[in-house]
């Protein structure tokens, strides 16, 4: 019969990557969906995060446990990361300030970088920032498999388990602060959106021009845009990395840290958070499935399944993109506080008439 | 003798004009960056692969096979999926993401071929190169002399067919104002869809030829398309002959810099040779970016022409 364990690590690992997904697609709804900023660059605050994770935890946890004298961070790795996860497992304070403070070194560090990248063409036309953001993210991978010290080149780095004083319930309390830290981010984003600054960030999406006429400064937005999805979007790779607790630089390629949340977006509708989060669901359990059930496939193709895996969801893309455009639930008009549930129709009627 | 380096930097100059040149083709008539670009030359390369490999041809045959390919396949693309995509009112950058989603599924396609190639008939199927299949011209590899022949003919073939034929005017015509061009009584469809026929054809043909000095695999593109962005903007992205000059630019400037940074800096550098096009391209963005052909227009504005700066001298 079906081992109640395996079951429950499956759902975990599926809640888990629902919960990390659904950051990313936060991120880019908030700056496709609602700004109209094309961030193809994505990886990039991903590899962001997951490099912060993989080279600094280990290295602050060693300096503040003492562990580890004489021996070198990335080539005695393993070694050290079971000496630091042994305190680790008697220490819950220290684990959750590191964890915290991780959080915060990587917003910092994505911040800088999401400017940085965006900076050469954030005043230019859109296609010019696309080009240039999914450069910066190939870039990223390239120091990352070849900036030894980092998070070892093509070989990984451990991460120290912060939360291995849960115990046997380790993997159920990263998957539920996971799931938390998701949470908070989807509800601060739907906030941030559906105050007078989400209507200014679609203004500037829609017209730009008319944004500009009445004051805005359109550039400055969409940097302040871009700085704070790169942020949301390191939170990824920094859960990420704390959830298989191991960085491996050569994971973070295109197809899965920019296309699948770009997918996700489409999916579901972009510029509506609740669509984000239902496309996500959609596409983390088509791929879950294929992942899953890809060894019924395997004894009857000659190539690996992955490669099926992503014909299968790449032209799911195009079809959405020519069937529905929209998504599966399309933008409403935003209930803004302060204003009337219902935008009235009448003035826009007596206008025709007139 | 050439040095190697410079064999280097010649042929690497030269896949990019091939593959840079499509690049701004399409962004042209299509106005939108085609992701999916590098993954034509893909396809060259493995065209090349079953050639000498699988059917122990000469590799050369595999160059005009892989054209044919690749310019059926940019058709196919632009007909199928942009086409469509464009009939249904599909805003710019949703045409652009697909062609990411083509990017993906066309890699898997050559990612497939190359696993049932392994599983099949037992050939290491990813990072080949055939330098030893190649001839020599006057000592040197005989892929330079080609690929700087194609090149050339690329450069003086545009020119003839952008200035002395029907065609090429009415190609001139949909890129200035398509609406406009239509009206005159040009075929825009039949234009886009030769453009992008063309582009297919050249980076199928810069696909084929890379396995002959550079080591190729499904990944090679992606690589690659980095240094094609930098060459297009930095040639202006909206003109042909700006794509030719960054080619060569950025081909140069990555190999012939890599090179020297490695002498300056240790060997360690040649990893990261990505981040010369990339920081290129981050410059030219800054200061200029309409690339070399903004540079040119600003200073004919000022009415400084090369002719008058002569007549000046005299």
């Amino acid at each position: 019969m079906i081992d109640i364990g395996l079951l429950i690590n499956i759902i975990i690992d599926v809640l888990a990557f629902l919960a990390i997904y659904l950051i990313l697609a936060v991120s880019l709804n908030l700056q496709y969906g609602y700004t109209g900023i094309p961030n193809f660059g994505l990886a990039l605050s991903a590899a962001g995060g997951a490099y912060v994770t993989g080279a600094l935890t280990g290295r602050i946890a060693m300096t503040i446990y003492g562990v580890g004298e004489g021996l070198d961070f990335m080539s005695d790795n393993t070694k050290i990361t079971e000496l630091i996860n042994a305190r680790l497992s008697h220490d819950p304070l220290m684990g959750i300030l590191i964890f915290i403070l991780i959080i915060a070194i990587a917003a910092v560090i994505n911040a800088g970088l999401g400017y940085i990248a965006s900076r050469p063409a954030i005043k230019l036309r859109a296609d010019y920032l696309m080009m240039t953001l999914i450069a910066m993210a190939e870039a990223a991978r390239v120091i990352g498999l070849n900036y030894y010290p980092l998070v070892g080149g093509t070989f990984w780095v451990h991460v120290p388990d912060l939360f291995a004083w849960m115990g046997d319930m380790r993997n159920v309390g990263v998957c539920l602060v996971i799931f938390a830290i998701s949470l908070i981010v989807f509800l601060a984003v739907q906030v941030m959106v559906t105050s007078p600054y989400g209507r200014l960030l679609r203004a500037v999406r829609d017209n730009e021009v008319t944004a500009e006429c009445v004051g805005k400064d359109v550039v400055k937005i969409r940097t302040k845009v871009i700085i704070i999805g790169s942020v949301i979007a390191s939170l990824a790779g920094v859960l990420y990395s704390f959830h298989l607790q191991t960085v491996l630089a050569a994971a973070f390629k295109r197809t899965d840290w920019t296309f699948w949340p770009w997918l996700m977006v489409m999916v579901g509708g972009p510029s509506n958070n609740i669509g984000g989060a239902v496309g996500t669901l959609v596409v983390i359990l088509t791929r879950r499935m294929i992942i899953y059930y890809k060894h019924y496939f395997e004894a009857y193709v000659p190539f690996e399944v992955i490669w099926l895996e992503q014909i299968m969801l790449g032209l799911a893309l195009i079809l959405i993109m020519v069937f529905r455009p929209q998504g599966l639930i399309p933008e409403k008009p935003t209930r803004v506080r302060g204003l009337p549930t219902k935008p009235s129709q009448k003035p826009r009627e007596k206008s025709k008439e007139a | 003798m050439i040095p190697p380096v410079i064999t280097d930097a010649v042929m690497y100059a030269n896949l990019l004009i091939l593959l840079s040149t499509g690049f701004t083709l399409t962004y042209l008539t299509a106005k939108i960056p085609n992701f999916a670009h590098a993954t034509f030359a893909g396809i060259g390369m493995y065209v090349t692969f079953t050639v000498f490999k699988i059917w122990k041809l000469d590799p050369y045959i595999a160059a005009p096979i892989a054209f044919i390919i690749g310019a059926g396949f940019g058709a196919f693309i632009y007909v199928v999926v942009i086409g469509t995509l464009k009939k249904y009112g599909a805003t710019l950058i949703s045409i652009t993401i697909s062609t990411l989603a083509i990017e993906i599924i066309v890699l898997a396609i050559i990612n497939i071929y190359a696993d049932y190639i392994q599983a099949s008939l037992a050939i290491v199927s990813r990072w080949f190169m055939f330098r030893y299949a190649d001839f020599e011209f006057m000592g040197e590899p005989g892929v330079l002399t080609v690929s700087t022949t194609l090149a050339g003919l690329l450069i003086i073939g545009f020119h003839l067919m952008l200035t002395k034929t029907r065609f090429g005017i009415q190609m001139r015509a949909t890129v200035e104002d398509s609406a406009l061009a239509s009206v005159l009584g040009v075929n825009v469809e039949l234009v886009s869809t030769v453009s992008w026929l063309l582009t297919g054809g050249l980076a199928g043909l810069a696909g084929s030829l890379l396995p002959l000095w550079l080591q190729g695999s499904p990944l090679v593109g992606e690589r690659i398309l980095i240094s094609v962005f930098a060459s297009s903007i930095l040639g202006g992205i909206s003109s042909i002959y700006g794509a030719m000059l960054g080619g060569y630019l950025i081909g140069l400037t990555e190999v012939l810099g890599t090179v020297a940074l490695m002498d300056v800096l240790g060997s360690w550098v040649s990893a990261y040779r990505l981040l010369i096009p990339l920081t290129v391209m981050a410059m030219v963005l800054l200061r200029a970016p309409r690339g070399v052909v903004g540079i040119i227009e600003g200073i004919q504005a000022r009415g400084l022409s090369v002719r008058r700066i002569l007549r000046l001298k005299r």
